[in-house]
């Protein structure tokens, strides 16, 4: 955290959480830029070999949701202890983390929209196909309104996944060996979900959002209420383990 | 404006253990204290509480005549520092320094002037600092927080002797150019005794006492003199040493008349007890059990 210039009390839960978003995209800023030339490069190098009917763009967008649950827990786990003994009260700590993880999930939800609208260009202009694999069929996106309409559910899931790894993160701290548990209910609810958005599997272990299938056919509107409700409900859990957590004792 | 600290029925729990059971405790502003105990008798328990580092299991904890609990006005101003300092070992020293500025009070050029006196590379990561100038840069946030209530909790492990004589140094004439409550926990006892204005002594999570130093000192006594005559006076000795012909004992009760008289008579000279030998005479087991 650089430049923070003295903070005024009733506001520095703000302008922290603001800070943390500019510091973590400042950080990431190499990983960002990497997944970005590989993604636009890579289909350059598979044409020489094969044709290209899916998007590159649209698995680093997807990783960056398990990216964004490691950056959300990770940052938690290690604020705790750090800005507590900076004399920053819990609550001002979870204020500070909300904002972050609606500004990041903001910029980076923008930025997975922006690749997948540049991207369904560079395709257009190669002539190759630009779809998603749709439970083991090759599903084109559609028109650029489409496109635009498919990148824009990227801030939202982004915002779950970081509520989800802000729950883990602050339950793993509390409870040093066994807060990590908190993924057997949470990770299903929240694949699922994701799973039934976009009717394909997200990436990583694919069979823990088995409901997905079930509540596909519910309407997109009803998913995203229930995206919506997940995040906050996750962050309501998050903030409750937070509210009174103790700081552990320091080990010689 | 320096903080007041008021514990009443204060306990705290870790599972089925009292860490710290029925505490009543007052302490004035803009005083040094020494916070004294064996290792696990509730130190940094204690700490902890008036830091908001933990709630309480029950009773009130009061700084400032407020609560502490989740009060950022209050827990702004008050600055613990623990052994190693609580950072993100990632970080660079510099980071370290920049992000105290989260305290509307921190005084960054302070800051930066120290860790320059302590030689502390602002460039090198924490996790790649020697244990003392790991120590060294905890003891430089804490001092450079501007805190109303600044705790150090064993912050001077790993500092070679120089550097504690200067970290005690700079904490003194931070102190007199600007009071504020200060509690120094530590087992280097007669190191800080100078220093110290109150003493309070914890021992397996109670108060055990709680005096100024001037009432400590003179729970006891230290006789120096020839070897035969200070054991003709037959005082129950806590420590003693012997140089020579010449013994020094140092006894736990206040001499009365008559001993004082016989031990001027003898050549004996009287002083005052060390904290640290008192602190070794009251919290000895055998003495309780006894």
């Amino acid at each position: 955290m650089t430049a923070l210039a003295n903070l005024r009390l009733p506001t520095r839960r703000y302008a922290l959480g603001a800070g943390f978003t500019t510091e973590a995209l400042k950080f990431f800023k190499y990983w960002i830029a990497a997944a970005l030339v590989l993604a636009f490069a890579l289909p350059f190098a598979v044409a020489q070999w094969n044709d290209i009917t899916i998007s590159a763009w649209y698995y680093a967008a997807n990783a960056g949701k398990w990216f964004t649950a490691f950056v959300s827990g990770g940052f938690l786990f290690v604020l705790v202890p750090n800005m507590i003994a900076t004399g920053l009260t819990r609550r001002e700590l979870a204020v500070s983390m909300g904002l972050f993880g609606v500004l990041w999930s903001l910029a980076l939800g923008a930025i997975a929209c922006a690749g997948l609208l540049a991207e369904r260009a560079s395709y257009a202009a190669m002539g190759w196909s630009h779809g998603i694999d749709a439970n083991d069929a090759i599903a084109p996106i559609g028109s650029a309104a489409e496109t635009a309409a498919f990148g824009a559910h990227y801030p939202l899931l982004y915002l779950v996944y970081f509520a989800a790894g802000a729950l883990v993160g602050a339950a793993s701290y509390r409870w040093e060996s066994a807060g990590w548990l908190l993924l057997v209910p949470v990770l299903p609810v929240v694949f699922s979900l994701d799973n039934a958005l976009y009717d394909t599997k997200p990436v990583g272990p694919g069979w823990a959002g088995f409901l997905g299938g079930l509540i596909g056919d519910w309407g997109r509107g009803l998913i995203i209420a229930l995206l919506l409700a997940t995040a906050a409900a996750l962050a309501a859990a998050a903030y409750r383990i937070l509210i009174d957590i103790p700081l552990r004792a320091k080990k010689a | 404006m320096s903080f007041t600290v008021n514990l009443r029925g204060v306990s705290l729990r870790y599972g089925s253990e009292d860490a710290l059971a029925d505490i009543d405790l007052d302490l004035e502003a803009g005083k040094i204290y020494g916070l004294l105990g064996r290792n696990g008798a509730g130190k940094t328990s204690l700490l902890s509480l008036l830091a908001a580092f933990r709630k309480p299991t029950a009773g009130d904890v009061l700084v400032g005549g407020e609560p502490v609990w989740e009060n950022a006005p209050i827990v702004s101003r008050v600055a613990l520092i623990r052994e190693g300092g609580d950072f993100d070992d990632s970080d660079s020293v510099k980071a370290v320094i920049e992000a105290g500025q989260i305290r509307p009070s921190f005084d960054t050029e302070y800051a930066l002037k120290l860790a320059e006196r302590f030689d502390l590379p602002l460039k090198k990561k924490v996790r790649d600092l020697s244990r003392g100038k790991r120590s060294v840069l905890a003891a430089v946030t804490g001092l450079a927080a501007r805190a109303e209530l600044t705790m150090f909790d064993e912050v001077h492990l790993g500092m070679d002797a120089p550097t504690r004589d200067a970290f005690y140094k700079e904490l003194l004439a931070e102190y007199m150019d600007r009071p504020h409550t200060v509690i120094l926990s530590t087992h280097l006892i007669d190191e800080v005794a100078n220093y110290l204005e109150e003493v309070v002594i914890v021992d397996r999570g109670r108060l055990l006492r709680h005096a100024d130093i001037e009432a400590f000192q003179g729970m006891g006594a230290t006789l120096t003199g020839p070897a035969d005559a200070v054991d003709a006076l037959g005082l129950a000795a806590l420590a003693e040493q012997r140089l020579g012909g010449t013994k020094s004992i140092t006894v736990a009760d206040a001499l009365d008349a008559p001993t004082r008289e016989r031990a001027a008579a003898a050549g004996i000279e009287i002083g005052p007890v060390g904290l640290q030998d008192l602190f070794i005479h009251l919290t000895d087991p055998e003495r309780k059990a006894a």
